[in-house]
């Protein structure tokens, strides 16, 4: 008996701590899935309290009215069209069911779900709707009509950049845009957001990671030579370099190369053969310490999972994988962060588009602070693809991209994809500028090579963002 | 006449009984309010009267636990509310198996109470059990792949919701026999024909209740874990050999599997649905009655099987998840009033009774409450007391009525001892 009663004794013990793991794991899952479960399309909750509120407006980050609603919650947008289109998928409309709008991700604050009591009861003595909070946005609407300005017209694509510090999005653009008070504008493919929901292949720009990983797994990465023959060939698919023509007989030729170089020039030999040696587990590896398959809980910004394809795979796929093709497929704001990774010293800031949150009474509801996503890389291995991603613009594929006395890094990328006349122009990249830490990612789809086609649009938003202040007008509220 | 008058005061029973008159009655009259009905306003005043009598007339039928009483009082009393709330009927079915349990509670209080030896009862229990669990495989109807329902004449039962008491007694006694083999041949042969229904979730309850009593008893890692190991690699086993083979068989298991690795894999599923709720009322709720939740409401954000599977995240959505870290507290506290009632009792028998009652409700409300919450894969079971369906609540409320029996049993034997040890005191 006395056995038993100790027993007993511990088996409560036993069961005391399974109730304590559940609340503990429910309040963990709930907090780290609270942005998504929020925003999630299928959630109705936020948009069934319309009857009783009117939504706040939504501002970008100089205070800019980018929304704003009526008495009756219709919504009216900024005046000037060009703005309207510009920041159109960063704010969102109604009809459509954008998941990664502002209107989607912070209606909790735009209904007024955050309402203190005492506000809720003032509202309700006074007879009148519910008002919403404000939400100001990191967007800068200027950068962003600028951006669109600069974009090649009638091409689809997107254009992110962001505060590789801070997580700040300062532009948040996919092309073509729409015009949110305009019905007919409006369609499934321009609502839906090219930069956080369209997963393609990104071509060259993948060479950091290929090149990141090298440099984990071989500790002579720095004075491995390779050679490039110009072709690797599998049956399948052979491993050739821009410029080569089998058919006709021209071949896009190396030589003896280091890594260094071969990023520079963008040799997909080169590349080839370091995923090879890698292998396949090795680069998986890597590439899911930068983000690759996972799911993405950021609190501001539903973002569609990279894939790095799973399971067995041949040669010749994984050849491929190296020089960014195969079944990669990765979305413009993963790329942004992953240049964001090399210039911020490893660390992975997460994205955020929430600068604050504002009451009606002009108190201040919530702030918004940097907060790391990961760290894939350490101070020194950043460094050395810093270099890397300087020579591509010095001395590389991303001249273009270069602005005189300023040190831009970048890697460009023509990602080809099947049923496309022309490749897919990709640039991402960064200022290595202590008073200017911006990173772009540029993508222009079947419109030709990263070099000529996208670079130069980073390039002018690397002038614009050194000759402006982003921080430095506060418009008064 | 004043010390009695302090006394009754300072009594937190007292303090506990209004407290949950007032929420009841707040509630519902809120429900009133919303919907201008003068039902809810009448439930408004009785449901609090019931609490009321529950708690003052039955502690005066046979000394009982006040806290264990009042804590399954809340919960009944909770689960009619909130039903009530999303559809009138269901709540009103809810209060009659709430009001058929109370009177089964007390039966039970009576046969843990005044039966002492079981061992004549012992082979009809067996016999009765199978029997019973049997007749779903003539009588039963499909729910979601598992056929463990039996209708009869516009009723329907849960045959293995009631097995749960035999289960209990037949267990007790053989471990207090220490005829450990016998015991588990017992719970195998249930076991067989849970397995037969496809009714995992309660097949898993009944082999946790198993296991806890045989630690209790022997005390010894190596078997229970053994038990437990052996037969997780059996299922696993089971698993892996006949996946590709009965694929349909297992679409509902690797369906859940998959759900438990990603959470977003098959968004919107019923987890997501569940934690959308949830996070929609935040810490303290929507409110009762403003909520969207509900499973009358499934066209627009309700919860699929928000009425049992998924009562507790139902719950937290209109009374905040705060409300709901209370509610797991509550059931920590009759849990841990259980094992407090088993370590007081006299013979070996009552002790694995009550040690058998914790465990059952402290291992079903632990898988389908962190099964709600994704932390381990989703196995439909009753949420005891909450959950809606007469057999659950049935069956639940006469597990406590074991504890109640066995508490007021000990209360008496202490009693006794006192009293002879007065007589003793005399003499000398």
């Amino acid at each position: 008996m006395k056995q038993m009663r100790k027993n007993a004794l511990r088996l409560a013990a036993l069961f005391c701590a399974l109730f304590a793991a559940v609340s503990a794991y429910a309040v963990y899952i709930v907090s780290s899935n609270e942005a998504r479960l929020m925003s999630s399309t299928y959630n109705t909750y936020a948009r069934e309290q319309r009857a009783r509120a009117v939504r706040g407006d939504i501002l970008d980050r100089n205070g800019v009215v980018l929304a704003t609603s009526d008495s009756e919650d219709h919504r009216t947008y900024h005046a000037d069209p060009q703005v309207r289109a510009a920041t159109a998928h960063a704010v969102g409309v109604n009809s459509y069911r954008m998941a990664s709008s502002a209107d989607y991700m912070f209606s909790a604050y735009l209904y007024g779900l955050k309402l203190s009591f005492p506000e809720r009861l003032s509202y309700m003595l006074q007879g009148k709707r519910t008002k919403g909070d404000n939400v100001r946005l990191t967007i800068d609407s200027r950068l962003s009509v600028y951006a669109a300005s600069r974009f090649p017209a009638d091409k689809k694509g997107a254009i992110v950049v962001m505060n590789y510090q801070t997580g700040e999005l300062l532009v948040l653009q996919s092309f073509p845009s729409f015009d949110p008070q305009d019905e007919s504008s409006l369609s499934a493919a321009r609502t839906s957001n090219y930069a956080t929901g369209t997963k393609k292949a990104p071509g060259s720009t993948f060479k950091i990671v290929t090149a990141a990983s090298a440099m984990q797994n071989f500790p002579d990465f720095a004075e491995k030579t390779y050679v490039c023959e110009g072709v690797i060939s599998f049956p399948a698919r052979p491993v050739v370099d821009a410029g080569t023509r089998l058919a006709e007989g021209t071949i896009t030729r190396h030589g003896q190369t280091t890594m260094q170089h071969a990023f520079a020039v963008s040799c997909n030999n080169t590349f080839a053969q370091i995923a090879l040696e890698l292998g396949d587990e090795a680069l998986r590896k890597t590439a899911e310490d930068f983000g690759f398959n996972d799911n993405f809980l950021f609190s501001d910004l539903v973002v569609e999972n990279s894939a790095y394809p799973a399971g067995q795979r041949a040669d010749v796929d994984v050849a491929w994988t190296g020089v960014g093709q195969s079944s990669l497929a990765v979305t413009p704001l993963h790329m942004c962060m992953i240049a964001s990774t090399v210039a911020n010293d490893g660390v992975m800031m997460e994205p955020r588009t929430l600068k604050a949150v504002t009451a009606q009474s002009g108190r201040q509801r919530m702030g918004s602070s940097p907060r790391v996503y990961r760290r894939p890389l350490s101070v020194e291995q950043a460094a050395v693809l810093k270099d890397y991603m300087r020579a591509v613009v010095t001395a590389g594929t991303g001249r273009s991209a270069a602005i005189e006395g300023k040190k831009v890094c970048g890697k460009t990328g023509s990602a080809e994809l099947d049923n496309q006349e022309k490749t897919n122009a990709w640039f991402v990249g960064f200022l290595d500028e202590p008073d200017a830490p911006y990173a772009v990612a540029v993508v222009v789809e079947n419109a030709g090579g990263g070099g000529s086609v996208a670079a130069p649009i980073a390039r002018a938003l690397f002038a614009w963002l050194l000759e402006n202040d982003v921080n430095g007008e506060e418009a008064t509220p | 006449m004043s010390e009695k008058k302090k006394r009754r005061r300072s009594d937190p029973a007292l303090g506990m009984l209004m407290a949950e008159m007032l929420f009841f009655f707040l509630g519902f009259l809120q429900l009133a309010i919303q919907g201008a009905k003068w039902e809810s306003f009448l439930l408004a005043l009785v449901v609090p009267a019931i609490i009321f009598a529950g708690n003052e007339i039955l502690p005066r039928l046979y000394p009982s636990d006040r806290l264990l009483l009042s804590l399954t009082n809340f919960l009944c009393a909770l689960s009619v509310l909130v039903l009530y709330r999303w559809d009138a009927a269901t709540g009103l079915s809810q209060a009659v198996s709430y009001g058929v349990g109370v009177v089964a509670m007390i039966l039970c209080v009576l046969f843990a109470r005044y039966i002492p030896q079981w061992k004549r009862f012992t082979p009809l229990l067996i016999l009765g059990s199978f029997a019973f669990l049997a007749l779903p495989a003539f009588l039963g109807k499909e729910i979601n792949g598992a056929k463990n329902w039996i209708s009869l004449g516009g009723f329907s039962a849960q045959p293995s919701e009631f097995v749960k008491l035999p289960l209990l007694l037949v267990l007790s006694y053989f471990l207090s026999q220490r005829k450990v083999v016998w015991a588990i041949l017992f719970a195998g042969g249930c076991l067989v024909f849970l397995g037969i229904q496809r009714d995992l979730g309660t097949a898993i309850v009944y082999y946790g209740v198993l296991l806890c009593m045989l630690y209790a008893l022997t005390g010894s890692l190596a078997l229970v874990g053994g038990l437990a190991g052996g037969s997780i690699a059996a299922l696993a086993g089971m698993y892996f050999i006949f996946q590709s083979r009965f694929h349909q068989l297992f679409e509902y298991v690797n369906n859940r599997l998959a759900i438990w690795r990603d959470l977003w894999k098959d968004a919107p599923n019923q987890i997501t649905y569940g934690l959308m709720a949830v996070v929609n009322g935040g810490p303290f709720g929507t409110g009762v009655g403003l909520g969207n939740a509900g499973y009358n409401t499934r066209t627009h954000g309700g919860i699929p099987y928000a009425e049992n599977d998924f009562i507790f995240p139902t719950i937290i959505h209109e009374f905040g998840m705060v409300f709901g870290l209370i509610l797991l507290c509550m059931y920590g506290f009759i849990i841990v009033r259980a094992i407090m009632i088993a370590r007081r009792s006299r013979s070996a028998f009552h002790s694995l009774l009550c040690i058998g009652c914790a465990a059952l409700i402290s291992i079903q409300s632990f898988i389908i409450i962190a099964g709600n919450f994704k932390l381990i894969p989703l196995t439909g079971v009753t949420l005891p007391f909450l959950s809606a369906g007469g057999s659950s609540m049935v069956s639940s409320l006469c597990v406590i009525g074991f504890l109640q029996g066995v508490a007021s049993r000990n209360e008496a034997g202490v009693h006794e001892d006192r009293a002879l040890a007065m007589q003793g005191g005399e003499a000398e």
